[in-house]
């Protein structure tokens, strides 16, 4: 098992001498044995870093090591990882047992009956014995998963890396599969980065998920550490679903006004001091519905979700967001009452998008109390 | 409704017809020939003609191959037709690959010059390619038949086209499973490309097949003449032997029909193949 190192990792395509930075400066350490999550939007460079660390790409600057051995200039077969695709990429002229073999057959020197012992096993592990002799074309969408990463599990590689591997699978063999591949990481212990643009899913797998946008790395934490304490605007947005409400307002000394008449008296008001206006975030599930309070919003739509409702409403131009207990069902189109703790209040700087305050204290109401009671 | 029913089942006569019509137009020269064949020359020039086979087709048969080494002619053709194909197919192939997967500088401008040299037909090559083939003293061997047409511009870009349907990951999943690039291209792309390759290789088979005007000038040894060469030579001295003729033209199916029949199947899905999304 290797633990991954990244120093000012630059990767520039070239298409035409139009210059275009896909992954800039990255400087990144997997720990040995590690779930990494890569989370971002489609084109923010995560699938880039990703295929750098495979080899697959040329890294323009920086360099990647392995443990403490310099891999950069190494081609993907040197490299020792192990890559699981989002469309698995398995060799449809060969039965799953050639499948999940051809790589220890080009790559070590073992004898076939070995190779084929290996085989077995892993076919065991991932329950897929009985397919051993079946073309990819004869598999279900989880079946073939299950090949492509039995071909990565049966090399017993340093790195494992994986490309959105799950998004081809439907909702519910995707949850269940996200399990799998987790208590699978762990048994093996292999150091894992894996890519997706699913916060959910990034959250709910990563040991410690890495957001970037735009190329650039944005914030690396564990799930919980992103989510409250985000570096900056783009993260809190990106993190949480569903996501966190945001709008612009104007500070008069420790006095927040916003837009429909959104006001809010901050107690401390050290963090915009020498701002005149800052972005306001909340988090749907901060945001408590009450008879009275100087912050009236205009529901638009209720959903229920069962264990909770999800309140859509508009306060001015903006839309919000509530996520409030089951029992609570305010009205469409008539206007509502809400408030929150100055706690769970996220301020941003207008301009950089960085944090001047993020939650100081967990004061998520536990919705679910409120349901059994 | 009843006149609807009706209305359709006009329109199926008709097309049923016309099909009939078509390949019985394709089939009467071809069963005229087997029957040609099987008669002696007197009977074939006789009107109106007769409809059904005779029995001299063995006697034409050894009178063909005492005047001409015919069979060795049929030899020669299937010789140079499946070590061209082979060759040009494995060529085409590993062309097409590069064209379709790799980037290199003047990638696209060298691709579209192969696929202008379409435009010269080969009459106008028969000379230049025989004076250059005289200057290295080929003329009159198999190679010089096959060799100057092993880069075939249609079967380079038929692969190209096909294996550009091939998924990066593919490749790259194999390059990371340690595969080099050759291990890429005959481990991978070739066993992907089966019914493409068999479509070319009948293209190709056929074009070698039936070239006529280059062997003519090239081969000077009757021991060497391909099936078309040997043919002309039935028709150009006192008479024309028609019953040779159609004996020898019987035979010289007969290799064709076994290459069609053996890769039909796949020839069909490789015409269509990339046509449909799977």
């Amino acid at each position: 098992m290797a633990r991954i190192t990244l120093t000012d990792l630059t990767k520039v395509y070239d298409p035409g001498g139009e210059a275009v930075v896909a992954a800039d400066d990255i400087s990144l350490e997997v720990t040995d044995g590690e779930f990494l999550v890569l989370v971002g939007p489609s084109g923010c460079g995560k699938s880039t870093t990703l295929r750098c660390i495979a080899g697959l790409e040329d890294i323009t600057e920086g360099s990647l090591e392995f443990d403490d051995q310099n891999v950069t200039t190494y081609s993907a077969s040197e490299r020792d990882v192990a890559m699981v695709f989002q469309n698995y990429a398995l060799y449809p002229h060969m039965t799953v047992r050639q499948n999940l073999g051809f790589g220890l057959k080009l790559s070590t020197d073992l004898p076939s009956a070995e190779i084929s012992e290996k085989v077995d096993a892993v076919a065991e592990m991932l329950g897929i014995s009985e397919l051993l002799g079946d073309k990819p074309k004869a598999l279900s969408g989880g079946q073939q998963q299950r090949v492509a990463l039995g071909r990565a599990i049966v090399r017993e590689p340093e790195v494992f890396l994986m490309d959105e591997p799950l998004s081809n699978l439907d909702a519910k063999l995707r949850s269940d599969m996200r399990t799998e591949l987790q208590e699978l990481q762990q048994d093996l212990g292999v150091t894992t980065v894996y890519v997706t643009h699913d916060q959910t899913e990034a959250m709910a797998m990563g040991d410690r998920i890495a957001v970037m946008n735009a190329g650039e790395l944005q914030q690396v934490g564990p799930p919980e550490e992103v989510y409250r304490s985000p570096k900056n605007e783009f993260v809190a947005d990106f993190i949480g679903s569903p996501s966190i409400n945001l709008f612009d307002a104007n500070v008069n000394d420790s006095t927040l006004t916003g837009p429909g008449g959104f006001v809010y008296e901050l107690e401390d008001a050290s963090p915009v001091e020498s701002y005149d206006h800052v972005r306001v975030g909340i988090r749907p599930e901060d945001i408590t519905v009450v008879e009275e309070s100087p912050n009236r919003a205009t529901v638009t739509v209720v959903e229920p979700m069962g264990n909770e409702n999800f309140c859509y409403m508009t306060l001015g131009d903006v839309e919000m967001t509530a996520r409030i207990a089951p029992t609570k069902r305010p009205v469409a189109d008539e206007g509502v009452a809400f408030t929150f703790a100055e706690e769970a209040l996220y301020l941003f700087d207008p301009v950089t998008g960085e944090s001047l305050k993020t939650k100081t204290d967990d004061t998520t109401p536990d919705l679910t109390t409120e349901v059994s009671g | 409704m009843r006149e609807q029913r009706r209305k359709d089942a006009v329109w199926k006569f008709l097309t049923y017809s016309f099909i009939l019509v078509m390949t019985l137009g394709m089939m009467v020269p071809l069963y005229w020939m087997i029957v040609a064949a099987s008669l002696p020359q007197e009977e074939f020039i006789r009107f109106p003609p007769r409809l059904y086979p005779g029995t001299e087709f063995l006697n034409n048969l050894s009178v063909l191959h005492e005047e001409t080494q015919f069979l060795i002619s049929i030899w020669n053709s299937v010789f140079i037709a499946v070590v061209y194909t082979i060759l040009s197919v494995l060529l085409c192939s590993m062309a097409g690959f590069a064209f379709a997967k790799y980037e290199f500088r003047f990638k696209e401008p060298i691709f579209y010059l192969i696929l202008a040299t379409l435009i010269l037909p080969i009459q106008l090559l028969v000379i230049p390619l025989f004076l250059m083939m005289a200057q290295i003293g080929w003329t009159d061997t198999f190679r010089a038949i096959i060799l100057p047409w092993l880069a075939n511009p249609i079967g380079i870009f038929l692969m190209r086209q096909n294996m550009k349907s091939i998924p990066d990951a593919l490749l790259e999943s194999a390059r990371m499973d340690g595969a080099t690039e050759f291990q890429l291209f005959y481990r991978i792309a070739l066993p992907a490309m089966r019914s493409s390759l068999a479509a070319l290789a009948i293209i190709l088979f056929l074009f070698q097949w039936d070239l006529f005007l280059y062997p003519l000038v090239i081969l000077e040894d009757p021991g060497n003449y391909t099936i078309p060469v040997a043919l002309s030579g039935l028709e150009e001295s006192r008479r024309i032997n028609f019953d040779q003729i159609m004996v020898a033209s019987s035979l010289a199916i007969i290799p064709m029909a076994i290459l069609f029949l053996f890769l039909q199947k796949q020839f069909v899905s490789g015409i269509l193949a990339g046509s449909l999304k799977e």
